[in-house]
């Protein structure tokens, strides 16, 4: 992966990271179910983003990305139908929620443009 | 020769490192972000918070059956719960439906059984129960006294100001508060300034929660307009037996458990009937909840507790 590609996954992360303890500190701690949620992702975003811009193996980008795409299902069914009895407004509270799903969508984008067309050009050769 | 696909010893324990290293880390994170929320609690807790006040909810006096057969039990436990919570609670809330089918005995009962909380105030707005065939006159008998209109008020305490609304008479499908009450609610906050928070009871949800089970109120629309303007608004329901929490602007809801027996999660049944839940399990569905505020903050800190 191509250094500045890794970067942006680190960074996005951390962002999100940053965003989901912010969160937790000031509030959703409280929270039953979520307030664990919160800690996990932040926590885990933060070893995954310091791991991969220090040059860890391609799996941990794969885990970063899995880490974001369920932080970003977590935030549409807390939208929707609701996530453990915890639901909110689509971009509150701001600008923590916007910042979140920026990230989030920002490390998916990185990963698949950096693992997943790679992979549909050597099918796409292999077809050929 | 050697499957190129196939991994060494040595990449095994690099990746195996790898894989410690992001384990590790993310507990020493969780730890550090743990303790960074630890101490901003414990800054709060050090200054005394402002209000204090404990949340009962669904007692459902009365009632017998699989789901709960002794009520009364799992009710008295509720209120030892609160009673060694290490502090007297500034006033306890009991959400409603205090008892099952709104008969004298039920509502001497309960009535008994709240006066040994120890706390200074018992406060009550009643549930759809409390009201089965007299549009609420025994439960305003009994727990009515200082109340408006058909049993709803408000009260200031340690700057925050209380509002105990009334949605379970008039009852078509939804909560229904009315145009006597929503004016009341008008006046009521028309002389408090914006930054004075507020704190709203009510048995039936303000907030839609469930509308096809009736888990929500028609004109709470019109009441949540006249708070718009506060910065924090706390609204505590019941009825629904079971935690659920939901943010719309400056106003956070919160849906309590109950001290009877749960009810499914929307949508999760046919109808909200009682469920039997396996042997040993029900106490966990049931519980109360604490209520901090401390001046300075705009949140509440909420501490939900089971019956276990």
């Amino acid at each position: 992966m191509r250094p500045l590609l890794r970067l942006g996954v680190a960074a996005s992360l951390a962002v999100s990271a940053i965003s989901h303890a912010y969160l937790y500190i000031h509030g959703y701690q409280h929270i039953p179910v979520i307030g664990t949620a919160f800690l996990t992702q932040a926590s885990l975003s933060f070893s995954l983003a310091l791991l991969i811009a220090i040059g860890g193996p391609g799996w941990l980008q794969w885990a970063g990305a899995a880490v974001a795409g369920g932080a970003l299902v977590a935030f549409v069914l807390s939208r929707t139908v609701g996530l453990f009895g915890f639901s909110e407004q689509v971009w509150e509270p701001s600008p923590y929620a916007a910042i979140s799903v920026g990230a989030e969508a920002l490390t998916v984008l990185l990963w698949a443009g950096a693992f997943l067309s790679p992979l549909g050009w050597r099918l796409a050769e292999l077809r050929h | 020769m050697t499957d190129p696909d196939t991994m060494t010893r040595r990449q095994l324990i690099r990746h195996s490192a790898w894989f410690g290293a992001a384990v590790g880390l993310a507990v020493a994170g969780g730890e550090v972000i743990s303790h960074v929320a630890g101490t901003a609690a414990a800054e709060r807790a050090h200054v005394r918070p402002t209000l204090r006040f404990a949340q009962l909810s669904d007692s459902h006096i009365g009632f017998t059956g699989a789901p709960n057969p002794d009520v009364t039990g799992t009710f008295g436990r509720a209120i030892d719960r609160v009673n060694n919570l290490g502090y007297t609670p500034d006033f306890v809330i009991h959400t409603g439906d205090l008892t099952h089918l709104a008969t004298p005995d039920q509502f001497d009962q309960v009535k008994q059984m709240l006066s040994t909380l120890r706390t200074p105030h018992v406060f009550a707005v009643p549930g759809e129960h409390d009201s089965v065939d007299d549009a609420g006159q025994k439960y305003r008998s009994v727990f009515g006294a200082g109340t408006r209109g058909d049993g709803w008020y408000s009260f200031d305490v340690a700057g925050v100001h209380v509002i105990a609304l009334v949605n379970t008479l008039n009852l078509k499908k939804l909560g229904h508060l009315g145009v006597d009450q929503l004016d009341f609610v008008h006046k009521d906050v028309a002389r408090l300034s914006s930054d004075t928070p507020v704190i709203v009871f009510s048995h039936i949800p303000l907030f839609a929660m469930y509308p096809d089970w009736g888990w929500g109120t028609d004109d709470a629309a019109q009441v949540l307009s006249y708070l718009s303007r506060f910065s924090s608004v706390t609204c505590l329901n019941g009825h629904v037996h079971q935690l659920f929490t939901k943010t719309e602007g400056n106003v956070t809801f919160y849906s309590g458990t109950t001290t009877a027996y749960p009810l499914p999660r929307p949508g999760d049944a046919p109808a909200p009937k009682p469920v039997t839940l396996p042997a040993g399990k029900l106490r966990d569905a049931l519980g109360i909840r604490e209520v901090n505020y401390t001046r300075g903050r705009s949140a509440l800190a909420l501490k939900e507790s089971t019956l276990q």
